[in-house]
């Protein structure tokens, strides 16, 4: 893991955010200086809504090691309740009671780990409601 | 000049068998697939002016400028280019090497793909090395494999289309009965239905052996322009490339409208069937991307060869077999031809030539006019679509 990128990225992936366009009023996801939808960067940071709904999920049992720790993970395509769509773990339940259109929100959680004495990453996944 | 360039033709191609080659290097590879393919057009080397490599991961430690090496125990000294598009670096290095040709840069040009995948034994590597095939800050960080985005495709397109699991897993069936015929596979045996539909899932409904093997190998091609040709009229077996496209989608699989439409094969494939001036039932077999058996699926379905939602019901019905109505992935697919990610892509061209040519053995398609080949990235963020025709074509 490399701990320039990490620190360059902690705040957008601690506080989930994306962009609101200032010039032609949509929101998008991941941050960005640019708004992909006009090319202005007349741009603001924008909290992404917390709750949203499965699209689509699967399980995860074979990953790469910094985050085998966690393995098998239920994965998905989750729709946040502002319409931005965006990929996480759902956690704290078994993948056969999952159900497209099922309600999640979003908690703050370990995402991978470099070792026991390494560097730790963190990010949002979601949990069932 | 015309619009579209000059005519260009593959005069020669070479390939190494693929598989788990422990004492051997990329170099070696390489330098065994080139040196094939400049025996097979029978040309000087000298006359070689440029090479252009396909290579995903040949800037890692251990095969750091193996282009170099491999161009120096072939006895080269000539500027080289290394390309990479994930695992379609191959087709990517060969699109470079035509758009020289085409353009009037070259006459004559060599283009090798070769991986080198067995040394990465830890468990996850490769898992790590294909995440920078997808959105690898929010898709591979966040928890998402290559497989793992598969899966949710695969989901998605037997919820929309009512694809079965034997459905899907007639896909390898039949991609290993015709390895079996390819003495350059990594895999030359069958593989029964129920054994893929037994299998432990990995994500489901992918299952442990649905993926096609992240392996050793290379694979070249010579390729010159029309000039060349005339001016050396004794060469034979020349086979034109009719068209060659590229097109590209968004990264991420959460930022499409679709999950089971591969957008970048769709037009790829419009702008290469249009270049032509064919329609796709002209295609007599093709080499596509079949990565998972999903892949096949959407590729026979995005080129154009059978409706949407229809490539699981075309692949069981044996549609895609062997001189049936299309024969797709005759030499086994990345599935039992083995996958060396730079290497698939050309080793996908060397397959169409050689069928156009007549030479594929107990591989053979009957009566082609055109072949095409189609290679991804990721989960479709590139595709490279190409078309051959018979000798006598021109573009
Ligand atoms: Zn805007």
């Amino acid at each position: 893991m490399e701990p320039p990128k990490i620190w360059r990225e902690k705040r957008q992936k601690y506080l989930a955010l994306g962009i609101s366009c200032k010039k032609c009023g949509k929101r998008s996801f991941p941050l960005s200086e640019y708004c992909p939808y006009c090319g202005t960067n007349d741009v603001e940071e924008y909290r992404l809504a917390e709750t949203g709904k499965i699209l689509y999920f699967t399980n995860v049992s074979m990953t790469s090691d910094e985050m085998a720790f966690n393995a098998p993970y239920c994965l998905g395509i989750i729709e946040l309740n502002d319409g931005i769509k965006v990929t996480g773990q759902i956690i704290d339940c078994d993948y056969k009671d999952l159900r497209k259109g099922m309600e999640v929100k979003m908690v703050f959680r370990i995402l991978a780990r470099d070792g026991h004495e390494g560097l730790i990453k963190y990010g949002f996944k979601f949990t069932s409601m | 000049m015309r619009m579209n360039g000059r005519n260009v033709f593959v005069i020669g191609t070479g390939l190494t068998k693929f598989g788990e080659f422990y004492d051997r290097d990329s170099t070696s590879l390489a330098t065994e697939a080139l040196n094939a393919a400049i025996n097979d057009a029978k040309i000087d080397r000298s006359s070689i002016k440029s090479a252009y490599f396909g290579s995903m991961t040949s800037n890692s430690s251990p095969h750091s400028v193996f282009s170099s090496k491999c161009l120096r125990e072939c006895n080269m000294s000539i500027p080289y280019t290394r390309v990479e598009a994930g695992n379609a670096s191959g087709a990517a290095a060969f699109h470079q090497a035509y758009i020289s040709l085409a353009s009037g840069i070259y006459d004559c040009v060599a283009v090798i793909g070769s991986e080198k995948l067995s040394d990465f034994v830890k468990n996850g590597t490769i898992e790590k090395i294909l995440g920078s095939t997808i959105d690898y800050q929010w898709e591979y960080e966040i928890g998402a494999t290559l497989t793992s985005l598969y899966a949710l495709i695969t989901k998605a397109h037997m919820r929309e289309f009512h694809t079965t699991m034997e459905q899907l897993a007639s896909v390898p069936v039949k991609n290993h009965k015709n390895g079996k015929e390819n003495p350059h596979a990594q895999f030359r045996r069958e593989i029964p239905l129920d054994r893929f539909l037994s299998a432990k899932r990995i994500s489901d409904p992918i299952g442990r052996f649905d993926l096609a093997t992240h392996c050793d190998g290379s694979s070249a091609l010579i390729l010159v322009s029309e000039e060349y040709l005339e001016r050396n009229s004794e060469i034979k077996n020349k086979i034109p490339i009719l068209s060659s496209e590229h097109s590209t989608d968004v990264l991420a699989l959460h930022h499409r409208e679709s999950l089971t439409q591969i957008k970048s094969t769709v037009t790829a494939a419009k702008k290469a069937f249009a270049k032509v001036g064919i329609e796709p039932t002209d295609i007599a077999v093709a080499e596509v991307h079949d990565a998972f058996p999903i892949s096949e699926i959407l590729a026979i379905e995005d080129l154009g060869f059978f409706e949407k939602g229809e490539g699981g019901n075309a692949t069981e019905a044996g549609l895609t077999q062997l001189n049936n109505k299309i024969s797709i992935n005759p030499s086994g697919g990345l599935k039992a031809r083995g996958d060396p990610f730079g290497a698939t892509g050309i080793a996908q061209i060397v397959e169409i030539v050689e069928q156009l040519r007549g030479r594929a053995d107990k591989r053979q398609v009957s009566e082609i006019e055109y072949g095409l080949t189609h290679n991804i990235m990721g989960t479709g963020v590139l595709a490279y679509v190409n078309i051959f025709g018979q000798e006598e074509m021109k573009q």
